[in-house]
């Protein structure tokens, strides 16, 4: 089981990145949070703070698929748990890439 | 034993009953898929019918053909007939049918679990049908939105049939779903690791993984608008603090996924059948893998484009405008597989080759027309016209019909022993192919054009006169060209020309057999070294009916298969599966009368119902077990296996875990809903907040953590050799606690008919009564089995799936009480 979890885990792990990013979007603009940090709108620098979260988590990750104490035995289990891994991580930067350039609740 | 003498004996152990009492009473794979396959068909054919009536009526304009009251419930019918009882049950059926043998085992995991989902989806679908018959089909379009679908605009039972019986249909998909995860993770031929696994098989783990996350939040949601329907809790409207775009996100949370788990299974059938027509092997298998995961998992993250022209902030549009364009990576991975498999070896034109050339002509198509709908500007133009009927009909006809069209002539010889003989099929596949075009080609045109989808009618000065001709003439020629496929289809059957063992010379599992199959499938298990056992040993078939593979001396009368290993496919379990029983045909009966009395709102039945499928669900694993314990089995010289009952984490345990995924995924939609709800609807906060009793949320929360605690201890206990009895009864002690805290917070719910609020928290109240229920039955049941003998220090197995609930029932009866306790306490 840890095999296939080894391969489902990074694109399961983009899923609920992806999921609180737009829960936490939901949220600033049904709650209208507002405000600014360091002159900086406080929502896009909410938002903003877990994309890179999300990237990070995302190339932690793949690095751990890459470890040989935590890569799998299996060549096949290996090389498929990577190729997610590194979906998992062009996912996360490509989709939730908005927080940066787009308006946030118009 | 020569082969002869095996086969008689396995025959005997493992036949359905004679005639009609065997159809009811079969649980195996191979009659139980055809059945299924079968009954999908007739689904077609009757979705085919009501296509054919609707271009009839848009063949001309200010038709007369329909009014609009049955033309809404024409293209209602269409849709969910295709959607709900065609496709999915399609690819039920083939896996139902092929797993097994393409695994190398002898039936799928739970038998059983298999009849009672094919009578889940026969009494659910003719449920519809009998609807459709007496003209209160549904009628608000196949994704039933609110506030048209709601009591307000749609007052009659027509909705309600739509919601209570794809319920129950989708019983059948959870089923179907359960049943082949487990079978593909744990029933394989011994060395079929993972990578050895063949592609079919991954497809079908992926899809089935999908339909256990996917389709919870259409249950969900189902049951949410039919409680206000029936009951006036007001989710979906917005004036009591409701919101009908939560049906939208808990439609399109399932709709999404459902086209990839409609697509999946027939990638599946390509990377099976694509290498076999090309005379060489399938290109980029690890790549192929790790696409369509990729593929499963975007799916989830695309949902809310079907929602762009409701108003969502830019940015929400931008998340999912761009995950719907990453989404075409992976499927051309897939693509450019097939298309390489093709250049590497020698494509033969045979009639399964034809159908999927079609498919790649029509799926790309569909597939780029999906990257424009992708792209907002694009698709606020061209939402709800003809051109996203035309795109989703290139998809799925594409995308599902052509593919397993091609694995309707793959695999025909196999189900039937016997060879075409006539070329009608050519023919067919002609007509299909230019007729499909034909048809969907111009409604792209007249949709861009402007013209609505499941418009009634159109005047002739709209200009779409002479486009909707051409379409409907187009959609005839395509249903002839079906028409000829089912008489091709029917003349193979009738016309008994023998054929050979492995017509197409493949490498894989199921053609290492007689056909058409016994019920046994292999008279003895397959040693498994790669992907294509059958073309390293052309002879592999023959060994094996001689039994020189596992398991090959029948025992006792027994049903035996093995389980293996997930990653390394090492043997590691002995099964003995249940024999025929009429039980799955009954119990899906009682829920059928469970559904139909919510249906027609005859609610004293209702408990009479659950009571009689509980009763029925004890008896049926009550019969599982054994008072001693079982020896070791001998599965081939020098190998020896204990009995799935020993296993802590036993096929049971295994089923277990990935029904409570779905009862998991069910739930976190409702928390989703709730919080939806709180954060977007108009009309909250609630006028009043829950204000319960804080010493029941106590006893709740004590039920909750006590009862994991207990369980364990029951456990060791019972490897001790101690008795268990003491855990479990503080086991059902906090099942019951739990259910005392679940059934408080829903009698002092504040008006749940008043506010959302209200009716969320009963219906969260009712989830947790619902499951503590479930723990005190199951923590009753185990204790009977200990009481009885039932259980040992080596039977250990129905300890772990017992504690599997409660442990779930603890942390859902932790959250429900958090969400009921916590805003009132915080305000």
């Amino acid at each position: 089981m840890k095999d296939i979890l080894r391969i489902l885990i990074a694109p399961l792990l983009w899923l609920a990145a992806f999921s609180a990013v737009y829960g936490l979007l939901g949220l600033i603009c049904g709650h209208g949070i507002g405000g600014t940090v360091l002159g900086l709108s406080l929502p896009r620098v909410l938002l903003i703070a877990a994309y890179g979260l999300a990237i990070l988590l995302q190339a932690a990750l793949l690095a751990a698929l890459y470890h040989p104490r935590l890569a799998a035995r299996s060549g096949f289990v290996r090389f498929v748990s990577r190729i997610t891994g590194w979906a998992g991580l062009v996912a996360a930067g490509y989709t939730l890439f908005p927080v940066a350039v787009t308006s946030s609740c118009l | 034993m020569n082969a002869l003498e095996r086969h008689r004996r396995l025959r005997a152990i493992w036949a359905s009953e004679p005639g009609m009492r065997g159809w009811l009473s079969t649980v195996n794979h191979n009659d139980l898929g055809r059945m299924f396959l079968l009954t999908a068909f007739v689904f077609f054919g009757i979705g085919g019918l009501l296509a054919m009536l609707i271009r009839a009526q848009l063949a001309t304009p200010h038709s007369a053909f329909a009014g609009p009251q049955i033309y809404n419930q024409i293209f209602t019918m269409h849709g969910t007939i295709m959607m709900f009882l065609f496709a999915i049950p399609c690819f039920e059926g083939l896996a139902i049918y092929l797993l097994p043998k393409i695994l190398g085992t002898r039936d799928l995991a739970f038998p059983r679990l298999t009849a009672y989902g094919y009578w889940c989806y026969v009494f659910g679908g003719v449920m519809l049908l009998v609807a459709m018959l007496l003209g209160i089909a549904p009628d608000a379009g196949w994704f039933i939105y609110p506030p048209l679908s709601g009591a307000i605009h749609s007052p009659g039972i027509n909705t309600d049939f739509w919601l209570i019986g794809i319920t129950f249909v989708e019983i059948s998909a959870i089923a179907a779903a359960v049943e082949i995860t487990v079978s593909v993770l744990k029933y394989r031929a011994p060395g079929m690791a993972l990578d050895k696994m063949p592609i079919f098989a991954w497809y079908a783990l992926i899809t089935a993984l999908m339909i256990l996350t996917g389709f919870p939040p259409l249950i969900l949601g189902s049951v949410l608008l039919e409680l206000e329907r029936a009951f006036g809790l007001p989710f979906f409207q917005a004036e009591l603090g409701g919101d009908s775009l939560l049906w939208q996100h808990l439609f399109w949370l399932f709709g999404h996924p459902e086209v990839y788990i409609i697509f999946l299974p027939a990638a599946g059938v390509i990377s099976t059948v694509l290498p076999v027509m090309c005379r060489t092997t399938l290109l980029g298998y690890g790549w192929i893998v790790a696409a369509a995961v990729a593929l499963a998992f975007l799916s989830f993250g695309l949902w809310v484009h079907h929602m762009f022209t409701t108003g969502i902030p830019h940015m929400g549009l931008a998340f999912f405008s761009a995950a719907s364009t990453l989404v075409a990576v992976p499927t051309a991975v897939q693509i450019f597989a097939w298309i390489g498999t093709m250049w590497k070896g020698r494509p033969e034109l045979h009639l399964p080759m034809l159908h999927i050339l079609g498919f790649f002509c029509t799926f790309v198509i569909g597939g780029l027309t999906g990257v424009m709908v992708a792209v907002v500007p694009f698709d606020w133009q061209a939402h709800d016209t003809a051109f996203i009927t035309a795109h989703l009909h290139y998809v799925l006809f594409g995308g599902f019909v052509f593919p397993i069209l091609a694995g309707v002539y793959y695999w025909l010889p196999h189900v039937t022993g016997q060879r075409r003989v006539f070329r009608l099929g050519e023919v067919a596949f002609a007509l299909v192919f230019l007729g499909f075009h034909v048809t969907f080609l111009a409604m792209h045109w007249v949709g861009l054009m402007g013209q609505r989808r499941r418009i009634p009618t159109y005047a002739p000065e709209d200009g779409w006169t002479a486009i909707n001709l051409i379409s409907s003439v187009g959609s005839f020629v395509l249903a002839i060209g079906l028409a000829m496929i089912l008489i091709d289809v029917v003349l193979h059957v009738l016309i008994a020309a023998r054929g050979r063992r492995n017509p197409w010379r493949a490498g894989t599992l199921e053609w290492a057999m007689m056909t058409p199959p016994p019920a046994y499938t292999f008279a003895s298990l397959p040693q498994v070294d790669s992907r294509t056992p059958l073309a390293d040993d052309p002879h592999l078939a023959v060994r094996l009916a001689r039994g020189e593979g596992y398991l090959a001396t029948p025992r006792e009368g027994a049903r035996e298969t093995l389980c293996v290993d997930i990653a390394s496919g090492r043997p590691d379990m002995h099964v003995v599966y249940p024999a025929n029983t009429r039980l799955p045909v009954t119990m899906s009966a009682l829920t059928g009368v469970f559904f139909l009395s919510l249906l027609v709102k005859f609610y004293w039945t209702v408990p009479l119902a659950l009571a009689g499928v509980a009763i029925l669900a004890c008896k049926w694993v009550w019969g599982n077990g054994r008072r001693e314990d079982p020896e070791p089995v001998q599965v081939r010289e020098g190998i020896t296996l204990a009995n799935a009952a020993t296993a802590r984490r036993s096929p049971g345990w295994w089923g277990t875990l990935l029904l409570l995924s779905a009862d998991a995924t069910f739930f976190g939609a409702l928390l989703f809903g709730f919080a939806f709800l709180w954060t977007v609807a108009p009309g909250w906060p609630p006028p009043e907040w829950f204000a319960g009793a804080m010493v029941m949320a106590g006893i709740g929360g004590f039920g909750a953590l006590i009862g994991p605690a207990a369980m364990r201890q029951a456990i060791r206990a019972n490897r001790r050799g101690d008795t268990a009895l003491p855990g479990i009864g503080l086991a059902l002690v906090g099942a019951l606690a739990v259910a005392a805290a679940c059934a408080a917070v829903m009698v002092q719910t504040p008006a749940p008919m008043g506010h959302a609020y209200g009716a969320t928290l009963l219906v969260l109240g009712a989830y947790g009564l619902f499951h503590a229920g479930l723990g005190a039955l199951m923590a009753g049941f185990l204790a009977a089995r200990v009481l009885r003998g039932f259980t040992s220090r080596v039977r250990q197995a129905e300890f772990s799936i017992v504690s599997l609930w409660i442990d779930y029932l603890s942390v859902i009866g932790l959250l429900v009480l958090l969400a009921a306790y916590l805003p009132g306490f915080l305000s």
